[in-house]
């Protein structure tokens, strides 16, 4: 099974491992420890640190080369084996460096932000099991594994969004994320056990790579056919809709997203790490890895549902007043960007814009991280009752926190897509390629490309909204309470070291030196389709240019808005204002429509069970009783009874009998004589 | 001495003891048991690393594939014109066996060590157990239906008491309940028993025989015998092979269970005490599973492939019936009861399925549900016997109270509910890629079974996630108040050192399925080339 | 002329008396007597038939022969009768119910 590897360098391979390897070793040695002791955040940081080095030289090694692929028996089972191995490619390495590159300031903020926290070193090992499960599921070339891996993260994350576990909030998010990667994780493994099926084997590289099995299928026919046999074509779009559901929700796409925003119930560094940067991207990275499954028509769908994802999530974040929950709302946005990029073919851009997205909404939720922590600081010291993630109290904070207030706009400009920032680099790449997709396409479909212009607009919006509610203006809190004493900074080495590092790479250089055109970004143009369109046709010119120009007049007129008018906010009214401030409603029509009728459901078996199956029991029961009560009446009077008949007539008989017999000599003839008269008499009669 | 004799009646020699003892020695009685169980479990691993795998000791329908086999004439009545009665005290394992029989000892260990608990007349309890034990031992290991039959009905009569004499409060209820629906079951497996003796004749010795073995080859049954495949006997109008068949089924469908026939699962389990529910959904569960393998199968496999859409819909049904029920449940005990259902119903699934994956997945299931299903009803009976009380909504917050005892709940119910690293997902996922597989492979089962089946996981995963949250996490808040504050002691050492092989040995099989998949493989194949040779 | 049938019924007649003396007395010595009668009836029909055996008298021997008969067992039933009066203190029939089981 080893197969196309025109160089192997087995150090490569081991250094891949053990970057996986090193945070479950952390994990292992932090549970062991007390659950207090502060050695645990460095053991972990340590971990990081040595499996980032290592990442980046796999990185180097595999980059633009061959892919390389190495695996072992893992089991057999019948006649199928299965294999465990590692499958380094483009898209894996720049995974495994993205990932351990985020995860490394992550581990330092988060050194300093759970500080005082009881249970320190559980969420270190929290932390670090999460980056292997995460670091195996981009290293892995077997869907069984490539499954167990995604689980694991969704397990990982389940424990982090709950480590806070009295916290009532805290735990029915968990729960609810968990459920809803379930759903997911419940279409992946139908998926895998379909291709399965389909193809006899688990390998992603034969499947997706080398041989590419997936590809050179077809379906004809209403059958779905390939060299190792054929299945009915509606299970290949089965397929599909389980690995949809599964990258829906892991990247919280719609309608499989509303667990996100909840899951802000978690430690802010934890959102940072798993809910912005690199879990929720593990949905865009399955697609990466199982592109060739989808058709085009499929793509589309894809497409579609990128592109509202994106749109709603956006006009979500326009009224959200938590601060994370803008942050997670914005997140959603992006994904949507990203899936629907794949949608539309711009396979490259899609995950050009995982990588930069990772660095920029990283380092806001870093800074949303810092502006929490402090808030939390006035509330603790001042006993004031509010929640310290609300924006409507914050203000002015930007000559509180230099450093933090520097990072949040290099973060929010590369989130808006302003030139020299990295995000400009991904987005436009992203609509580019969406303009050029629907060329030729029937006219609907166009509303794909104008409705990701129109959310990057209000991308610009939403952002220009949070960080002039935080950073400009007077502080609120201050006009409210005016006694309260502020003793706040930007904090630790531990905090600006890692805000300063991800604002640099926020930064167009760390991705192309040429900070205008996206098709020179080398990530880009290691991932792009061979078929790439060159810049030949006017979209390349004007998009950029006219989804700069307006978004610098959206964040102008936010900045006109929030700081001019400095009220709270806008007027609370009208039904848009409502669907957008309770996020379209949707939690509350899947409890109704679906968390209801499931527990009804349930209730309904268990009345079903008791009742039908349980009273069918019972009626045999008391059915048989009765039968048995009949038997022994029975028994009793018409057994017996014909018994004591017998018994009786001849005893009767008997009585009879004996009247003969009553020792008279005279009665004796006299029946004597009778008898023989009645013998006459019959003799003459017959 | 042959060791798989000594595994089946070793309980039975340190019974005797117990029996020879004075009640004033009460107190050792239970670590005689314990001393009997790992004696038991350390040969069971002998057994098991001594256990030669290879096509040429797959076992299933060759007797001389068996290994540890000891055969010795029993009961050899000459019967004039009728023949010759013959039984024999027939033993031996394949690979379908071995692995069931490792961790039927681990679960004695445990339920063993659960034992504890037990507080009034010790000698009659522990009697029972080992009675018990060595019972559910000679069922794996018997190959004559005879002796397979004897074993099958000993484990009964312990298992009644042990419930109807330790148990709840409803514990009368419960053991009749439980005694009746498993002797309906047997009591018409008996008559076919009986049929298919009359039917088979030893070619060796000519008489009419119980040899299991010899039942899976067409050509032992007599012309015109009732159970010939050839001969198309009808009983009641109706084939009388697929009576024969259906008789057998429902007879060990009882004990897997399959829905309808459950309803006695989640009563036995909720008034037995804790070891003898750890016994009971460890062990006995599985001996419904292993006998329609064993014995449906082997016996009439043509009847198992034509039948195998509904045993597929039963398997389905159950998964997905079990899981809703447990959805609703307010009773921890009764809730992992019905979670039991949910997962056994993989079993037939699998089963029914007859592709070499869905097998080893039913296999791999059984040996698993074994080991989490203990580890869940010992952590019901931990909580239970500091407060006794099992209602859901009676607890909160036990994650502050109790944190060592929180993680192991956690970790047996992710197990439970298919994580990834531990056995159930290797069993499940498997299962359900055999159940896809099966139409292009042998068209006995439609493609959408498996994707019910995938429904049935996610509803675990809720069933799950639901009590520990509103279990475990939270603040503390207990319906008894302080008093239950001081009475929720986190797990003791005893009890860990029950958890953590369960935990290990769960964690072991979803790393490295091999230690089971590398033992069983060769028999499922071979099992599965029978079935399709039919 | 006196016709056999003469005699015939005069037998009849007499046995007729002698049975009815013997279901219906209270008397032994009565019942007695009636068994005499039916033996006389007997004896009349004897010697009534006697005439188809003209050569031997085989009848009118067998009357005589029957007439000692007769008085003999009288002998002996007078003689039980007595002892039955000691033993009993009456010789009713119906009070003597030894004979019954």
């Amino acid at each position: 099974m080893n197969n196309a590897i025109s160089y192997t360098d087995p150090s490569i391979f081991c250094y891949a491992i053990l970057a996986v390897a090193l945070p479950l070793f952390a994990a292992l040695i932090n549970f062991c420890l007390p659950v207090k002791s502060k050695a645990a955040g460095w053991i972990s940081t340590l971990a990081i640190l040595v499996g980032c080095v290592l990442s980046a030289m796999v990185f180097a090694a595999v980059w633009n080369q061959q892919p390389q692929h190495v695996q072992t028996l893992w089991f057999t089972i019948g006649t199928t084996k299965v294999f465990a191995g590692i499958l380094l490619n483009n898209l894996s390495v720049m995974m495994l460096l993205l990932v351990s590159l985020i995860a490394l300031p992550v581990h330092i903020y988060s050194t300093a932000y759970m500080k005082h926290d009881d249970r320190y070193s559980r969420y270190f090992t929290y932390l670090s099991f999460f980056c292997f499960s995460m670091l195996g599921l981009v290293v892995v070339d077997s869907l069984v594994l490539f499954y167990a891996f995604w689980e694991l993260v969704g397990f990982s994350s389940y424990l982090l969004i709950g480590f806070w576990f009295t916290k009532d909030k805290a735990v029915q998010a968990n729960k609810k994320a968990f459920i809803m990667n379930r759903i997911g994780d419940i279409g992946l493994l139908s998926a895998i056990i379909i291709i399965f099926a389909k193809f006899h084997t688990f390998d992603i590289a034969t499947l997706f790579i080398n041989d590419n099995l997936v590809f050179k299928s077809v379906i004809h026919d209403g059958l779905w056919i390939s060299a190792s046999g054929q299945i009915p074509a509606v299970w290949q779009y089965v397929a599909c809709i389980g690995v949809f559901m599964a990258v829906a929700a892991k990247s919280a796409q719609f309608p499989l997203h509303t667990w996100l925003p909840d899951a802000m119930e978690g430690p802010t560094s934890v959102s940072a790490l798993i809910h912005a940067a690199t879990m929720v991207a593990a949905g865009v990275f399955l697609l990466g890895r199982v592109y060739p499954l989808f058709t085009d028509s499929e793509l589309t769908i894809l497409g579609v549902i990128g592109c509202f994802t994106a749109f709603m999530a956006a006009t979500i974040a326009l009224t959200q007043n938590d601060l994370k929950r803008v942050l997670a709302y914005s997140t959603i946005s992006q994904l949507g960007y990203m899936i629907l990029a794949m949608g539309v073919g711009a396979y490259g851009s899609s995950l050009f814009h995982l990588a930069t997205h990772a660095f920029f909404k990283c380092l806001l939720f870093l800074v949303a991280g810092v502006v929490i922590h402090e808030m939390q600081h006035i509330k603790e010291e001042n006993n004031l009752d509010i929640d310290p993630q609300n924006i409507q109290y914050m203000g002015g904070l930007r000559k509180k926190l230099p450093v933090t207030f520097i990072a949040a706009v290099v973060g929010s400009l590369a989130l808006i897509g302003i030139p020299l920032t990295s995000g400009y680099l991904s987005k436009d790449g992203i609509l580019i390629q969406a303009f050029e997709w629907s060329e030729g396409r029937s006219a609907w479909l166009k509303l794909i490309p104008a409705g990701a212009l129109f959310t990057s607009w209000l991308t610009a919006f939403y952002v220009s909204r949070l960080i002039v509610k935080v950073f400009f203006g007077e502080f609120r809190l201050l006009k409210k309470h005016p006694e309260i004493k502020l003793h706040i900074s930007d904090g630790g080495w531990q905090y600006r070291v890692p805000l300063i590092l991800l604002a640099i790479c926020s930064l167009f250089p760390l991705f192309s030196l040429n900070p205008f055109f996206y098709e020179k970004a080398w990530l880009f143009e290691s991932l792009k389709p061979a078929e790439f369109m060159a810049r030949e046709n006017i979209y390349h010119t004007i998009i950029p240019i006219g989804v700069n120009i307006l978004s610098v007049f959206v964040m102008y007129a936010a900045y006109a808005i929030y700081v001019k008018r400095n009220t709270f906010s806008f007027p609370q009214t009208g039904f848009l204002y409502r669907l957008s401030y309770n996020q379209w409603y949707l939690d509350k029509i899947y409890r109704k429509a679906i968390v209801k009728p499931i527990l009804g459901l349930g209730k309904t078996c268990f009345w079903f069970d008791r009742n039908v199956i349980d009273g069918l029991i019972h009626l045999i029961e008391r059915s048989s009783r009765m039968v048995a009560a009949l038997t022994a009446w029975s028994d009793k009077h018409i057994v017996d009874g014909f018994l004591h008949l017998m018994a009786a007539l001849v005893q009767s008989i008997g009585n009879f009998a004996r009247k003969f017999q009553n020792g008279k000599v005279q009665y004796y003839l006299y029946s004597m004589l009778l008898i023989v008269l009645i013998l006459f008499v019959l003799k003459i009669l017959i | 001495m042959n060791l798989l004799t000594l595994l089946i009646f070793i309980p039975v020699l340190f019974a005797l003891v117990i029996v020879l003892l004075p009640s004033s020695q009460r107190g050792s009685f239970k670590y005689i048991t314990l001393l009997a169980t790992l004696l038991q479990l350390g040969i069971s691993i002998y057994i098991y690393l001594n256990f030669k795998t290879g096509a040429a000791s797959a076992g299933i329908n060759h007797e001389d594939q068996f290994q540890f086999v000891q055969k010795l004439p029993w009961i050899g009545l000459n019967l004039g014109s009728m023949g010759k009665l013959q039984i024999d005290y027939f033993v031996g394992i394949d690979g379908i066996s071995v692995t069931l029989l490792v961790m039927s000892a681990l679960v004695m260990v445990v339920a063993t060590l659960a034992s504890w608990e037990i507080k009034s007349n010790l000698k009659g309890f522990f009697l029972l157990f080992l009675l018990l034990d060595m019972a559910v031992m000679g069922v794996f290991c018997a190959l004559d239906f005879f002796l397979f039959y004897l074993f099958y009905e000993l484990m009964l009569l312990p298992l009644y008491f042990l419930i109807g004499m330790w148990g709840g409060v409803r514990r009368e209820y419960a053991a009749i309940k439980f005694f009746l629906y498993t002797l309906f079951g047997s009591v018409f497996m008996l008559l076919v028993m009986v049929g298919l003796y009359l039917s088979v004749n030893d070619p060796a010795t000519g008489s009419h025989t119980f040899n299991i073995i010899q039942m899976m080859n067409p050509a032992n049954y007599t012309s015109g015998s009732v159970f010939s495949a050839a001969a198309h006997q009808t009983i009641l109008g109706m084939p009388a092979r697929t009576v024969g068949f259906v008789v057998l089924f429902i007879a060990f469908a009882i004990k897997v269970p399959i829905v309808p026939l459950h309803t006695w699962l989640p009563d036995a389990h909720v008034e037995a005490p804790t070891p003898v529910s750890i016994i009971l959904a460890g062990v006995l569960l599985k001996i419904g599973g292993y006998g329609i393998i064993r014995i449906c199968l082997g016996i009439f496999p043509e009847i198992a492939s034509s039948g195998a859409f509904w045993l597929g819909l039963i398997g389905v049904v159950s998964i997905l019936y079990g899981a809703c029920n447990a959805l609703a449940q307010r009773d921890l005990k009764r809730l992992i009861a019905y979670s039991s259902v949910s997962h056994m119903g993989f079993v037939l699934l699998g089963i029914a399925s007859q592709t070499a994956e869905g097998v080893s997945g039913a296999v791999m299931q059984m040996v698993s549900h074994g080991f989490l299903s203990s580890m869940l009803f010992f952590l019901v009976g931990v909580v239970y016997n500091r407060v006794h009380d099992r209602d859901i909504y009676h607890f909160r917050g036990l994650g502050t109270q109790m944190p060592q005892y929180t993680a192991f709940v956690m970790v047996a119910f992710f197990a439970s509910l298919g994580l990834p690293g531990f056995s159930a997902f290797v069993a499940e996922a498997f299962t359900l890629a055999g159940t896809f597989k099966s139409p292009t492979v042998n068209g006995l089962l439609p493609y959408w079974m498996a994707i019910c089946g995938s429904v049935g996981i996610l509803l675990g995963a809720a069933y799950f996630l639901w009590t520990l949250q509103r279990m475990f996490f939270g603040k503390v808040s207990l319906k008894g108040g302080e008093v239950w504050k001081i009475a929720l002691t986190d797990v003791s050492i005893r009890e860990k050192l029950a958890l953590i092989p369960m935990a290990a040995a769960a964690l072991a099989l979803g790393l490295m399925p091999s230690l089971v998949f590398g033992k069983i493989n060769d028999s499922v194949l071979a099992l599965i080339q029978f079935l399709q040779a039919k | 002329m006196i016709t056999l049938t003469d005699f015939l019924l005069v037998g009849a007649l007499l046995f007729c008396t002698g049975i009815y003396m013997i279901v219906s007395k209270r008397n032994s010595i009565q019942v007695l007597i009636g068994i005499e009668l039916m033996l006389n009836a007997a004896i009349l029909n004897l010697v009534a038939f006697g005439k188809y055996d003209k050569l031997n008298n085989g009848g009118q021997v067998f009357a005589l022969f029957a007439i000692v008969l007769a008085a003999a067992t009288t002998a002996v039933a007078l003689a039980i009768i007595l002892n039955v009066y000691r033993r009993y203190k009456t010789i009713d029939p119906d009070e003597i119910k030894n004979l019954r089981d």
